[in-house]
């Protein structure tokens, strides 16, 4: 059986004159494991967040090398809609990713994009809100949530297309403790549903719920070892 | 009575587009004075606050005097109302065009006021469903939701200039235009990531995936959308059949 991600000698520059910002990075997730990375600010975190998700090569273009597999297929082969059926990516700023005028629109979002019959729409947002525990707040603004709540929102979105990889590309940095506090119950509520999570952070005090930790350092993946530098 | 709320977006946008295509179009004055009051009662009728809608107007004040007085000083015909030497302020024709400026710029903001009630969502809906594609109304709604937030944006720069000792009200005119061009770069960059952003997040679920979407919400006109849309039609008619046989 394939893993949720696999990553082989992966190495990426935004530009043929930039700085190589990783270097023949190799990596193996498990299903059902949260990884944890960690490592300096510009270090290049959000950059294997985008390649592990198919945003490099499908959106950003750069120079990329070596391969990102999703259970088992090369992303440059999957087309952005069906990597958003097996992966989805929840961004540090909630305000940049949710649009819609109520929650239940925000949720329905992807699935009618992919053609999802409106019965099943509804169905989706019943289950995701479900998950989330945000079921009263069906018909709110999502720009009237708290932070940890935008985030919650923008993680329901997410999961209404049911994908089997989750990733927090630093989802906590901006939200206060109880929001963290919510973010990380759900996580390993979705752990133990066997999603697979990799979670970028730079807060230490948010690992605790990671299997392994790994640190991006001068851009290839090492095992954490309790200092960054 | 028929609640703005409860009726089509489809509907109140026809409403906008009668009531709107009138304004623009009608020259004389008691005739838009007639559209406005309509446009009034309707919204009022439709369960619109009037206070609110007033409040707005006031923001509005001072331009429309402005307005009266340069449709004035550009427009040679006429008898002069109010001469300072040889130039004239104010003219009774100048007068007129001026409040028919005025008359439709009231009449545009208070039946758009009517499009208040629909969120941006159903209005996507009702222009998709007028066949118009979902890229483009789409794109449209995200331009509204994301103005208040350009909004804060510009706001909160301008306070980070004022906490580095800047007193924006006590510099003189030249230097505070300058002032506010240094905001322009940063602005215009943080609007481009907040758009590049906006996009990655919407690729990743799966904008645009297909040629065509289903849609969680389906708007169906029901009798009062209807009746709504008659009567503008009847309206439109009745103003234009008037304004022609007064020409």
């Amino acid at each position: 059986m394939n893993n949720p991600i696999e990553v082989n000698d992966l190495s990426y520059q935004y530009e043929n004159n930039s700085p190589v910002l990783l270097k023949k990075v190799n990596l193996t997730v498990s299903k059902g494991e949260i990884l944890a990375i960690v490592g300096l600010s510009g270090i290049g975190k959000s950059t294997l967040c985008y390649c592990l998700s198919g945003i490099i090569p499908h959106v950003y273009g750069g120079v990329m090398a070596g391969d990102v597999l999703l259970n088992g297929t090369n992303t440059k082969k999957m087309t952005l809609p069906q990597i958003a059926t097996t992966l989805g990516i929840v961004f540090q700023n909630p305000d940049n990713q949710l649009f819609s005028p109520s929650v239940e629109d925000e949720i329905a979002f992807g699935p009618e994009n992919l053609c999802v019959p409106q019965g099943e729409i509804k169905t989706r947002i019943n289950e995701v809100l479900a998950t989330v525990g945000m079921e009263s707040f069906r018909h709110a603004g999502p720009h009237h949530l708290s932070g940890g709540q935008k985030q919650l929102i923008a993680l329901a979105s997410v999961l209404s297309l049911k994908p089997d990889i989750i990733i927090y590309d630093e989802a906590m940095s901006q939200i206060d403790a109880a929001g963290k506090v919510m973010i990380k119950e759900m996580l390993l509520k979705l752990k133990s549903e066997g999603k697979t999570a990799v979670m970028v952070e730079h807060d230490f005090d948010n690992l605790d719920i990671a299997d392994r930790v790994m640190m991006l350092k001068n851009g290839t993946l090492v095992p954490y070892e309790g200092a960054l530098t | 009575m028929i609640l703005a709320t409860d009726l089509d977006p489809r509907a109140k946008l026809f409403f906008v587009l009668v009531i709107s295509s009138l304004a623009v179009f009608l020259q004389n004055t008691f005739l838009l004075l007639l559209v406005f009051i309509v446009c009034l009662g309707a919204v009022a009728a439709t369960g619109g606050s009037l206070g609110n809608m007033l409040k707005k107007f006031r923001k509005f004040f001072g331009i429309f005097i402005a307005v009266v007085l340069l449709q004035s000083i550009f427009t040679q015909q006429g008898q002069a109302i109010l001469q300072l030497g040889d130039i004239t302020l104010l003219t009774d024709f100048g007068l007129i065009r001026g409040m028919q400026t005025i008359l439709r710029f009231l009449i545009i903001i208070a039946s758009a006021l009517v499009m208040t009630t629909s969120n941006s969502r159903e209005i996507i809906q009702g222009l998709v469903q007028w066949k118009i594609p979902f890229e483009i109304a789409f794109m449209v709604s995200i331009a509204i939701r994301f103005l208040p937030l350009l909004r804060e944006e510009a706001t909160d720069m301008l306070t980070a200039i004022q906490l580095r000792g800047v007193n924006l009200k006590k510099i003189p005119l030249l230097k505070r235009i300058k002032m506010y061009s240094y905001l322009l770069l940063p602005l215009i960059s943080s609007v481009m990531v907040k758009a590049q952003e906006l996009s990655v997040a919407m690729e990743m679920r799966a904008f645009r995936a297909y040629p065509q979407r289903t849609s969680l919400r389906v708007l169906q006109l029901g009798r009062a959308d209807y009746l709504v849309m008659v009567l503008c039609t009847l309206f439109f008619l009745t103003v234009m059949v008037l304004y022609l046989m007064l020409i």
